[in-house]
């Protein structure tokens, strides 16, 4: 496998599959060896129903593997709670999702507040300011308290990953982040991203069937059938 | 870890203040079945507790009546040996007794010896009052009005009069203002009384018993103690010792010892009215089925809300868990909404329920020509029950639902999102 850069990578996985216990058994994802470097924007790319996404949500134990195993910094994760998983999540992966998900009751401050009254490492005031600052970050400034249905889409998206950034993800996992969005929003979404990678040296991992994102990823992943088929530095 | 909890409450709460309706429907539930627990309760703990107090005090707490309950062995049998001995006696004359409690004296002492416990001797007996060709029997009670009135609340029942006016007529009497009524006889009158011994006196009203207090009965006249021996031609002889305690719920046992030490029967005020008592056990079995019914439907409301809370809210869940939530933040986040309905609900159903008590305690009610009131039990004990009852019901209605968001699989929500 070739993996771009000299630096180890922040997430590992090798022989990785998920199979679902039907009858027949159907498999989603088979024996996926990937490395996942720090600084790089990696994209997913491949046809409807290759298991791109369902590879997205096993790197994000999100979903369990069925097969294999899957490394951070190392570490082992295969054998870990469902709650140590979780643990994992809040503090080092940041998720958008081809929808906002954001919660409806609350502001777009308070939903980026969330994940870091969650963690809990910081209170009261450094709460709010930390989700200012990101908001900040996504070019939301001013719109702090407004309610997600009276955003834009645009807008919520970049609430969104203002979210995910909350508790300083070392990876950022996207899962097809500018389906919903228009060509311009598309590409300031694909801009911010590239900015998490090169910029602040995050794993940026994204699912796109959008070949014009799939263009500025540093590394391309092609999967067909549940199997990684190329790896490719650009 | 408390920020966290508080974090878990702040979502739950936002969930119920924008399901206004949904919310206040399941807090509504759990309030009016608050309130009525404490309307109800207050009602049946009140009244019972009103019909206790005049099943205790209308009479003495104990009486001792020149009574045995099992015959007392005779001669022969005492003589040749108790139950299994080889000898048995039939047909023989039996001694004739002269009625009354022996050595009463005695078992007065006794009585007032024990502490708390104060004892009244009477004779009761019955004569015919006759006016005018017309006939009326009456249960003659002697007493002495100043230990009567220590041991029993007759003093309290009277419509006019006193018991020591008793002391200061001669041949005074006490009626039921019924009968008196009945016969056309007023404060002062005089009226024939007959004994079944023949005896005939002529007796003065010098008090009315109200009407309405069955406990004492209006068939029921009260003299002086030596004057009713004379009149039944007793002399010396009182047939009953009526006993009145500090402690009203020891009477069962200081019955149990004075009977025990004397023979003659003695009836404490549970032993008189345990058919009462049963009826008042079957009565409260009754109304907590009922109530715990109300408070149950009440939690159905918070398991409705909580349910559809939970089906409305499975992306929310998803993107929770995918956040870094864990099964036990987002099963915690719909026990809290369950919890905050149930104690939103159980703090309007309080006011409600004193609302209610207030209502009820406002009325009044004629009986026998005097405004009565329901009597109410307002102890703070019914409000806590309630509320222990109302969360217990709510946590649980809550948790049942909660369970399926914890098992809410982001997954599927995340990926076939809309």
């Amino acid at each position: 496998m070739s993996s771009p850069g000299a630096s180890p990578p922040v997430l590992a996985c090798t022989g990785l599959g998920r199979t679902l216990p039907a009858d027949p058994p159907v498999t989603l994802v088979r024996d996926v060896d990937l490395a996942i470097q720090p600084g790089k924007f990696t994209a997913i790319v491949g046809p409807s129903g290759c298991g791109k996404s369902s590879l997205l949500y096993l790197l994000g134990l999100i979903d369990r593997p069925t097969a294999g195993q899957l490394l951070l910094d190392g570490r082992d994760l295969t054998p870990l709670s469902g709650d140590e998983r979780a643990a994992i999540r809040l503090e080092h992966f940041g998720f958008v999702f081809q929808f906002h998900f954001l919660l409806p009751e609350f502001n777009a401050l308070e939903n980026v507040a969330l994940p870091i009254r969650r963690l809990g490492r910081l209170h009261g005031a450094a709460v709010e300011a930390r989700a200012r600052e990101l908001l900040g970050e996504v070019g939301l400034a001013g719109k702090e308290l407004k309610s997600p249905d009276k955003l834009s889409g645009g807008e919520r998206q970049r609430v969104a990953i203002a979210r995910a950034l909350a508790n300083d993800p070392r990876l950022i996992l996207g899962d097809e982040p500018t389906g919903n969005l228009d060509s311009v929003n598309s590409a300031r979404v694909v801009d911010l991203f590239v900015a998490l990678a090169h910029q602040q040296g995050r794993a940026v991992v994204c699912v796109t069937h959008d070949m014009g994102i799939a263009e500025r990823a540093d590394v391309r992943v092609e999967m067909l059938d549940g199997r990684v088929v190329a790896v490719k530095a650009q | 870890m408390s920020s966290n909890l508080a974090l878990l409450f702040h979502i739950a709460w936002r969930h119920l203040v924008v399901r206004r309706r949904q919310t206040a429907v399941a807090i509504g539930g759990v309030a009016v079945g608050v309130g009525f627990f404490l309307a109800v309760s207050a009602l049946m703990v009140g009244s019972q507790n009103d019909f206790i107090k005049t099943l205790i005090s209308a009479a003495p707490h104990i009486i001792i009546y020149d009574e045995l309950r099992s015959p007392p062995p005779q001669p022969g049998v005492r003589i040749y040996g108790g139950a299994d001995a080889a000898v048995a006696l039939h047909g023989y004359k039996l001694r004739n007794e002269v009625r009354g409690i022996k050595d009463w004296q005695a078992i007065l002492r006794t009585v007032n010896d024990t502490p708390g416990a104060i004892g009244s001797p009477s004779l009761s007996g019955a004569v015919t009052l006759r006016l005018g060709g017309r006939e009326e029997p009456l249960g003659i009670v002697g007493i002495e009005p100043g230990l009567e009135s220590k041991v029993s609340d007759v003093a309290d029942k009277l419509r006019a009069g006193s018991l020591d006016d008793l002391e200061r007529a001669q041949g005074g009497v006490i009626v039921g203002e019924e009968l008196a009524r009945r016969l056309g006889l007023n404060m002062g009158d005089i009226v024939n009384a007959t004994a079944a011994s023949g005896t005939t006196k002529p007796l003065r009203i010098v008090g009315l018993v109200k009407k309405g207090n069955t406990m004492i009965g209006q068939s029921s006249g009260y003299m002086l103690l030596r004057e009713a021996q004379s009149l039944l031609a007793r002399p010396f002889i009182i047939n009953r010792i009526g006993v009145r305690l500090t402690d009203a719920y020891a009477a069962d046992d200081v019955a149990h010892a004075l009977e025990s030490r004397y023979a003659y029967k003695a009836e404490s005020w549970q032993e008189r009215s345990s058919d009462f008592l049963s009826f008042l056990v079957t009565r409260n079995v009754i109304m907590y089925a009922v109530v715990s019914a109300i408070l149950l439907v009440a939690s159905f409301g918070i398991y409705t809300a909580v349910s559809n809370s939970v089906a409305d809210k499975r992306r929310d869940i998803a993107i929770l868990r995918s956040m870094g939530f864990s099964q036990g933040d987002l099963q915690l986040v719909f026990v809290f909404e369950g919890l905050a309905l149930a104690m939103a609900g159980v703090v309007v159903g309080w006011v409600l329920g004193t609302a209610l008590m207030e209502a009820l305690g406002s009325l009044k009610f004629p009986v026998s020509g005097e405004d009565q009131r329901i009597p109410l039990d307002r102890s703070t004990r019914q409000y806590l029950i309630a509320a222990v009852a109302s969360l217990l019901s709510g946590g649980i209605a809550a948790w049942l639902p909660a369970r399926k968001a914890a098992r809410v699989d982001p997954v599927d929500i995340l990926r076939g999102a809309i």
